[in-house]
């Protein structure tokens, strides 16, 4: 039995070393690629904070923007919670695992220009304004429209064309 | 089934598991052998491509660990979907034969699941309270939670069960003593379109299911399935009827064991309406409640259909409602075979009816998320009856009925930077054992982001149901009307660490006291069975649990628990209470997105029988290969289960001969599903 269990786990780790292409190397350069598509009202000059709150999915994927120039600026990605001054966020991706906690977290940076960049089903019915889903392992985007108007912020409609446009709705959860 | 009668001898057996114990130890060591082989090959530089080139960039899908749902603070394990096709999981009690601190004890007609070391056979898993979406099935006659082939829902249709340790009164109410069980059902659009499936198996089993789900352009969803199942079984001998006069020891074709069921789902605009239909027969081959043996006039039935109507929506910025009405129909018929020239055939018939509705308010602010709800059930028939078909003699005919009500508050409350303090509150009342109040208290501290403390407290009760109450049977049985409930207080302390995404290591320390605890008893003044209220269980134990999933595909779930389960009284171990419980989940991509191979080693530890024997400790392995995408549209997998084909036996019931029940040994099962 024992041998049989080594046998398996010897597989195991090497079938685990060879790795395809990861969906959050994807998810960050889409990120970087749809933060130049949106219009921030006039601010402060500083870098663009890339907050993530939660359980961080991306590994190290997101390493190759930190520091990275975007538009004027250069990214700072920051790892925030809950109580923390959101407000600060330039963008704030928001995990699957933020489920529980989404209402309180877009509440708390209500009217501000922080684009919510949201990674799980009916985020973007929730208020989220541009949601990550995959179909066929290619990674698409739902797009809040409204989401983004309340905050003030402008999203080009080049990229909504690649978007699937998505209604706020009180729908079941 | 489930009448009782004094069992006749048994055998007694004593044996050692520590042998297996060994090679359980040698498991867990073993673990970390992967851990080393970390995945670390260098980054492209996707930042640089344009977003209609990135949405052409094909990706391997990022394995995620599930998010919890429920509401309860407490230790909790969740199955998904994905689970269940890479382990070839058929039923609810495969399924939870792989969670930490879970066994289950299979008698040919029940399945007993075990947690944390308490799991008595004979108690239609009473204990544990158990959910489809949400929604109570628990039966009113029995308070069965059917986890074999007479749970309603095929596992096919199964999104993720969630599996919460430790009481769950303060939210659920009754039989949340031992664990809540939530099973949630898949969606329509998560199988957008036809489904056929078809299974070939071991001891002439076969199955087909044929579903169809649709998410419609105006935002309605269904689904609906239907699926039979039939299972010709093994004939199996039992030393202790190895006489002539009893066929050699040898139940012929006895094992037989069949299903229908039907579920159906339509969603819309925050409606949803569920039904569900299901029908089990099996035939018994033990000979149990001092049958004759090899008759094969002994079969017995559970049938269950239940309908919820639910609605969910929004009441303001901060307040979200949940409201229910549902309706269930549990019915039970058996045949038993006595001794007798010609034989006398005695039937046990038992239906529960009900309807009910609750309701919730879920609010959610800055500092503090808000539960507070309520609960109705109209018990409407709780009947039981048993006689002799011929001539026709009536032994029993009980028709009851009752109420319940349950009254809640949870609140959930930042403290501070990190740290949480859950609080809930119950109140039930039943018409039959009057009032209760449960309380649970949370606290969960964050010292850092990857780490969380909880220390839990709470107490869950169990409510005698109307076969304790009133089961009576001339010269074997009598009833009790004045049970009282029986109540569980726990304590526990979990660590949670998460060293990396998706990596998650865990600790559990807990303490149980099970107290006025309903159990069967020979009254000496007259040699009748009766239930009353006697006995307390203390529990503890201590369970770990790594998780780890790997970037290249490779999934780890492995937990060792170690507990044990006490009568205060005498200092007597439970019965069917594994010391030791071993587990270890892998699954693999052996050729990328074609193959993949799920692996289980389960190790049970020894554990006591009725009869003061012991049920060696074994180890089981089961293995799958499963290809999700053959062709476009066909799914194939293969399961062997027991691959070492170990001999091992479960402890019998109070309504068995036997103490010891032996179990299957190496089987297969092929499974092809098409997708139209």
């Amino acid at each position: 039995m024992l041998l049989v269990l080594t046998l398996f786990l010897t597989v195991t780790c090497a079938a685990a070393q060879a790795s395809p292409a990861k969906e959050y190397e994807v998810k960050a350069a889409f990120i970087h690629n749809i933060a130049k598509f949106v219009e921030w009202p006039p601010r402060s000059a500083g870098s663009l904070k890339l907050c993530v709150i939660g359980q961080d999915p991306f590994g190290s994927a997101l390493d190759a923007l930190d520091a990275k120039p975007i538009g004027d600026t250069v990214w700072e990605v920051l790892p925030v919670r809950l109580n923390s001054n959101l407000r600060g966020c330039g963008v704030l991706f928001i995990p699957a695992s933020e489920n529980n906690n989404l209402k309180p977290i877009l509440t708390s940076i209500q009217g501000s220009a922080v684009l919510t960049v949201g990674d799980a089903k009916g985020y973007a019915e929730q208020g989220v304004m541009v949601n990550f889903y995959l179909e066929q392992n290619k990674v698409r985007l739902e797009i809040n429209k409204d989401a983004a108007g309340r905050a003030g912020l402008k999203i080009s409609s080049q990229l909504l064309k690649l978007a699937r446009i998505v209604a706020e709705s009180g729908e079941i959860k | 089934m489930k009448k009782y009668f004094p069992a006749i001898t048994r055998a007694v057996f004593f044996h050692a598991g520590i042998r297996a114990t060994f090679i359980g130890t040698a498991l867990v060591i073993m673990l970390p052998v992967c851990a080393a082989a970390e995945s670390s090959d260098a980054q492209a530089d996707l930042t640089g491509l344009s977003i209609e080139e990135l949405l052409n960039v094909e990706v391997s899908t990022a394995s995620k660990f599930p998010q919890k749902t429920m509401d309860a603070p407490a230790s909790v394990t969740i199955i998904t979907a994905a689970d269940i096709k890479i382990y070839g999981y058929r039923t609810l009690a495969d399924l939870l034969k792989s969670v930490r601190g879970m066994n289950v004890a299979y008698d040919r007609n029940y399945n007993y699941l075990g947690v944390r070391g308490s799991g008595r056979t004979g108690d239609f898993n009473s204990r544990t309270l158990l959910l489809v979406d949400g929604c109570r099935i628990n039966d009113p006659v029995y308070d069965t939670a059917a986890i074999g082939t007479e749970f309603p829902v095929d596992l096919g249709l199964v999104e993720r069960v969630e599996v919460v340790r430790g009481p769950g009164s303060s939210i659920y109410g009754s039989n949340a003593v031992l664990g809540v069980i939530n099973v949630i059902t898949k969606r329509g659009r998560d199988l957008d379109g036809l489904e056929a499936s078809g299974e070939l198996a071991s001891f002439g089993t076969d199955k087909e299911r044929l579903s169809y789900g649709k998410h419609y352009e105006n935002g309605a969803e269904l689904l609906l399935s239907v699926s039979k199942y039939r299972s010709t079984g093994q004939d199996l001998f039992f030393p202790e009827f190895n006489f002539p006069a009893t066929n050699n020891g040898i139940a012929r074709n006895l094992d037989g064991d069949r299903y229908q069921r039907f579920f159906g789902k339509l969603a819309y605009a925050g409606f949803s309406l569920t039904g569900s239909y299901s029908s089990r027969d099996k035939a018994v081959p033990t000979a149990a409640y001092a049958t004759e043996f090899n008759d094969p006039n002994l079969w017995i039935n559970d049938g269950l259909a239940f309908m919820a109507l639910e609605y969910y929506g929004e009441l303001g910025r901060s307040w979200d409602l949940s409201a229910r009405v549902f309706q269930g129909r549990y019915s039970y018929e058996g045949i038993y075979p006595y001794t007798g020239a010609p034989i006398t055939l005695n039937k046990d018939t038992a239906q529960g009816n009900w309807w009910g509705t609750e309701m919730k308010f879920i609010g959610k602010f800055e500092k503090h998320q808000l539960v507070a709800g309520m609960e109705y059930q109209d018990s409407f028939r709780q009947d039981q009856s048993n006689f002799n078909l011929a001539p026709y003699t009536p032994i029993l005919d009980d028709k009851r009925s009752s109420k319940r009500e349950g009254l809640y508050i949870q609140d959930e409350i930042t403290l501070n930077r990190g740290l949480l303090l859950n609080a809930g509150l119950r109140y039930d009342h039943y018409s039959t054992a009057g009032a209760t109040v449960n309380p649970r208290l949370g606290l969960i501290w964050s010292p850092v982001d990857t780490t969380a403390l909880k220390f839990l407290y709470g107490t869950a009760f169990r409510a005698p149901n109307v076969y304790e109450l009133y089961y009576a049977s001339s010269g074997s049985q009598k009833a009790n009307p004045v049970l009282n409930s029986e109540k569980i207080s726990s304590y526990e302390f979990v660590v949670e660490h998460s060293p990396r995404q998706n990596f998650r290591l865990s600790a559990d320390v807990y303490s149980n006291r099970i107290s006025n605890n309903i159990n069967q008893i020979t009254d000496p003044a007259d040699g009748l069975l009766v239930f009353i209220n006697a006995g307390q269980v203390d529990a503890h134990g201590v369970e770990f649990e790594v998780e780890r999933l790997w970037e290249g595909g490779l999934r780890l779930r492995t937990s060792y628990a170690w507990q044990i389960s006490r009568e205060k009284l005498t200092g007597a171990e439970l019965v069917n209470s594994p010391r030791h419980l071993v587990k270890l989940n892998s699954s693999l991509p052996v050729w990328g997105d074609r193959l993949r191979t799920g692996l289980e080693l389960q190790y049970t530890g020894g554990r006591k029988t009725l009869a003061g024997g012991i049920a060696n400790g074994h180890l089981l392995a089961n293995l799958t290969l499963l290809s999700e995408q053959l062709t476009k549209n066909l799914e194939l997998s293969a399961t062997l289960s027991n691959l070492f084909g170990t001999r091992y036996s479960d402890p019998g019931g109070q309504e068995h001969v036997q103490d010891l029940i032996a179990q299957d040994g190496r089987s297969y099962r092929l499974k092809l599903i098409y997708h139209f």
